[in-house]
């Protein structure tokens, strides 16, 4: 076996299914999230000295990006205060289910069932990154819209409908929690077949109905599951398990490729590459053209970071991906230009979006060696604003006056090449096992290797990139 | 999914082998670059957000003093690695002196801040080859070998 | 397994959860309102931005005025003009606390003191000293003894015009290669109105026409005039001169007084169309213009300001002996001491 079942630790499992712990998280959480939006609205402009913009763009965007995701997946959004306010007035309860909550509990609809909202979400708030980066005002505002939309969406749908479809954080956390080294799965699919009542789907006395949508028993991937543990607290026959596993587990799986999903892919290894240029390189225009919102700098700007993720990355994927097949010898093609006509990429649609989870590794590589760099050179801000969070000359631990030191500095560009290395050999050995999985190949040995060569390129020539762009 | 971590067992002496040559590339000294002890000055102009030029060449053991010139508020460079430091005012040029005794890529960073991209100004310093490129570059070939080896025997 | 929660767990968890929130509301706005306690709140901000705010300050005289100064931008300074007050940074997001005490009533100006861009000196403001009624004798302190009017003004100098002369010396004249002629000048041009008060150029030519220096190579009497200059000032004062000039003026008129500082072209550009004499600041090593000007039109350009041409007005800012400090500097663009 190659799980280790965490649950089976007495503590552990006491742990995750009494609320207490998890609402003890969320709240600290949530006082964060509330002193960042204030700090943002009323202390200094000055974003370097602000809390709103120190604890969020560097402190969480640390824990998310180099602890949380590669390590629990979706654990940040099980403790996320986001979802707290809305889903109270849902629920009508923020411990056990009690009574009525408000709302009007619609489904979400059918061709909304995807991440689509969410790819466009990132995408939106990215192309005004460097705005919400830096200024405390426009970061609270983000951070209050994100607020204001959860108990909207909450009031409107039924469960965690923002969380699920809209949240442009979750969307990549969903993509990026495949890589985890920790997933919730049941124990026994046959226990569940017997069990009628599915509490963990319909809810019960003890718990909510999967906030997120999700039926239990039929998780394979992490992609979705939120982590919120309340299918172990309704499950009546101890049948859910937090297991250790493999790092990268369910990028092996081919259930449940989709469009949207690799589309998440190339937005989040596309906006790694745009950021490294534009944040961490030397070009001035670039910044300027960023942050100048509205201007034609900007409008240029706009225009070839969308190009980039949406046309330029998935053309030349689609391109190496054609390659692959050509050469693979995939036999059978659609005949009749209607066929063709209808896919949107051409014949080879479905090898399109499964090689484009060997980019998820890729991707996440990219996100911790950028993150790397901005989080080591500026934690230091953290201290100041830890004793003075809205600068407004406060000092209550004593370390308003600690200055900017950025620190590992011989240490980060090797850190970074290394991790670069490892999301590029993964993103390989992943890609060769999508290859294995493509149907249709006469010969075993070979030609799985050649379809996957041109993958491998792909991938190299964006770790060459990135090396360039954040070591050389 | 049972397959990968036995099949990883199986395998792991081909990547106890790989680790063990991309550490002797990371490690190996290249051919030492001929210490220069020729001096080098160079001004660089600052403004928001970007320096002027942007990437500063120099060779290894070089002594190096930077001009720096800030066009419109206060700016300063700080040097990774080399954890060095210069701050300028408009009309005060000042000058910061070292010898390039690290060779790599250094990022300078703005270190007085000067306005809302301040945490993005960079430029950076590269002092003789970027050795840590070219090791990342032939390690990612050897570990792509190993990696097709590894997956398709 | 089955956990039982305390009946009133929920509504504790619900108020504690309000509480935070409210909390948070109630702290943010307590401290807002009464945490600067006495102190005025003064922010800075790059000129085009705003600047000051506030920008007019009241205080009384003989009693302490606190301020709590921070940027909302960029490095800034703050030091009130013709004092001696050190000044302060005023740092990013930093809180600068200080306290001023005024002993006379008046009206004085603060300024910034760090470049903050090609306006940066009109980033200034006032503070009103009004004297204190329950001092005995107070109000009549106020009308204390009138200044002296400046020189340039005592004077009635045009300092508008555009002076030139082709006149030049074939070197740079040198006060040492001056003094060593060792020539003894005759008092009127050792004395201090007197060289102030004419130009090079008309004191090479008074000069010129002296009985004792027709020996004299015109390059040597080039030389008796950067002596005469030399003699006018001291190593202080021109050491303080260097200062200001590399804090206030080196910016626009370069760091060698070439007139091509860092903001040249930014105030070049700005005041091209106003139609106010040449465009860009002055070039202090051309000696076509500066040997046909006098210290008393450079002190009153600094003094006044070049009105619509983007040379700042400094006679709220600087003393009397800062101005001639800095004056004196000038001359070490044209004359080798």
């Amino acid at each position: 076996m190659n799980r280790v079942e965490l649950t089976r630790v007495p503590l552990i499992k006491t742990a995750l299914r009494s609320r207490w712990p998890q609402l003890i998280l969320r709240v600290i959480a949530l006082a964060g999230f509330l002193l960042a939006i204030l700090a943002g609205i009323s202390g200094t402009p000055v974003g370097s000295r602000n809390f709103g913009i120190v604890f969020v763009w560097i402190g969480w965007w640390a824990l998310l990006m180099l602890v949380a995701v590669p390590l629990f997946g979706r654990g940040w959004c099980s403790v996320c205060p986001i979802p707290m306010p809305g889903e109270w007035l849902q629920q009508g309860a923020l411990l056990k289910p009690q009574g009525r909550g408000l709302g009007l509990g619609k489904r979400w609809p059918n061709k909304l069932r995807n991440i689509w909202l969410q790819n466009g979400a990132f995408v939106l708030v990215a192309l005004f990154s460097t705005v919400i980066l830096t200024s405390p005002l426009t970061s609270a505002l983000v951070l209050t819209a994100f607020l204001v939309i959860a108990i909207a969406a909450s009031l409107v749908f039924e469960r965690r409908a923002f969380c699920r479809y809209l949240c442009p954080v979750g969307g990549f956390i969903g993509l990026y929690s495949q890589v985890a080294p920790v997933e919730l799965r049941v124990i026994d699919t046959s226990v569940c077949a017997s069990h009628t009542e599915k509490t963990c789907y319909a809810g019960s006395a003890e718990g909510y109905g999967c906030p997120w949508q999700v039926f239990p028993p039929g998780l394979v991937k992490n992609t979705y599951c939120g982590t919120c543990m309340e299918c172990l607290r309704t499950c009546p026959h101890d049948n859910l398990a937090i297991n250790l596993r493999p790092f990268g587990t369910d990028l092996n799986n081919p259930t449940g490729r989709k469009m949207d999903e690799a589309f998440k892919a190339f937005i989040m290894l596309g906006s790694a590459v745009v950021y490294s240029a534009v944040m961490l390189g030397p070009w001035g225009f670039l910044k300027s053209a960023a942050y100048h919102i509205g201007s034609v700098q900007w409008l240029v700007y706009a225009a070839g970071f969308l190009t980039f993720l949406f046309l330029l990355l998935p053309g030349l994927f689609y391109a190496a991906v054609a390659l692959g097949q050509t050469l693979g010898g995939k036999k059978a093609k659609p005949t009749g230009k209607a066929a063709s006509r209808s896919r949107l990429f051409g014949t080879h649609r479905q090898a399109f979006t499964g090689f484009a989870y060997s980019l998820v590794p890729l991707g996440l590589a990219a996100w911790i060696a950028f993150s790397v760099s901005f989080v080591f050179a500026n934690i230091s801000y953290l201290w100041p604003v830890l004793s003075d969070p809205m600068g407004w000359g406060w000092n209550l631990l004593g370390t308003a006056s600690l200055s900017w030191t950025p620190y590992l500095t011989q240490a980060v560009p090797t850190l970074q090449a290394l991790i670069l290395l490892g999301g590029l050999l993964w993103a390989s050995r992943t890609s060769l096992r999508i290859a294995d999985q493509q149907p249709a190949q006469p010969t075993a040995i070979t030609r799985p290797l050649l379809q996957a060569l041109p993958i491998i390129a792909f991938c190299a020539a964006v770790t060459f990139g990135l090396l360039g762009l954040l070591i050389a | 999914m049972k397959m990968l971590p036995s099949s990883l067992m199986n395998k792991h002496w081909k990547w106890g082998i790989f680790i063990l040559l991309a550490l002797t590339i990371l490690l190996l000294p290249l051919p030492a670059q001929s210490a220069q002890a020729s001096e080098k000055y160079i001004q660089i102009q600052a403004s928001s957000y970007e320096y002027n030029p942007g990437v500063v060449r120099v060779k290894p053991g070089e002594r190096v003093t930077l001009e720096l010139t800030s066009t419109d508020v206060t700016h300063g460079i700080y040097i990774d690695g080399y954890n060095l430091e210069v701050i300028a005012e408009p009309g005060q040029t000042q000058t910061l002196s070292f010898v390039a005794d690290q060779t790599g890529t250094f990022r300078l960073r703005c270190s007085v801040t000067c306005g809302a991209l301040h945490p993005f100004m960079t430029g950076k310093l590269q002092v003789g080859t970027n050795a840590l490129l070219w090791k990342s570059i032939a390690i990612a070939a050897l570990g792509i070998a190993v990696v097709i080896w590894t997956v398709r025997t | 397994m089955h956990e039982v929660l305390p009946l009133n767990a929920e509504h504790s968890t619900r108020w504690i959860l309000i509480g935070l929130a409210l909390g948070l509301l109630l702290a943010i706005f307590l401290v807002r309102s009464f945490g600067s306690g006495q102190a005025i709140e003064v922010h800075a901000k790059m000129p085009e931005q705003g600047g000051w705010t506030p920008s007019d300050l009241a205080a009384t005289a003989g009693q302490p005025l606190h301020l709590r100064l921070t940027s909302d931008d960029v490095l800034h300074g703050f030091a009130i003009g013709q004092s001696d007050q050190p000044p302060v940074d005023v740092e990013p997001g930093k809180m600068t606390e200080l306290t001023l005490n005024f002993d006379q009533p008046g009206k004085y100006t603060y300024y910034c003191t760090r470049w903050c861009g090609p306006n940066h000196w009109r980033m200034r403001g006032t503070i009103e000293v009004q004297p204190d009624l329950n001092k005995p004798g107070a109000a009549a302190s106020q009308s204390s003894q009138p200044e002296a009017e400046p020189l340039f003004i005592q004077m009635g100098v045009d300092i508008d015009g555009q002076p030139h002369t082709d006149r030049i010396p074939p070197d740079r004249p040198n006060a040492r290669r001056g003094q060593a002629l060792d020539t003894s000048l005759p008092e009127k041009y050792l004395a201090e109105e007197y060289y102030r008060t004419h130009s090079p150029v008309e004191v090479w030519e008074s000069l010129r026409n002296e009985a004792f220096t027709q020996s004299y190579s015109d390059q040597q009497v080039w030389d008796l005039v950067a002596w005469i200059w030399r003699q006018g000032t001291s190593p202080a004062k021109l050491a303080d001169g260097q200062m200001l000039f590399a804090q206030n003026c080196a910016a626009c008129h370069g760091e060698m007084g070439a007139g091509d500082g860092v903001m040249a072209e930014a105030v070049a550009a700005e005041y091209a169309s106003s139609g106010h004499g040449p465009a860009g600041p002055i070039d202090f090593t051309d000696p076509h213009r500066n040997l046909a000007t006098s210290p008393v039109i450079q002190q009153g350009k600094i003094i006044r300001g070049g009105m619509g041409t983007g040379m700042p007005y400094w006679g709220p800012i600087f003393t009397e002996e800062q101005i001639w400090a800095l004056v004196d500097y000038l001359w070490t663009f044209q004359f080798e001491y």
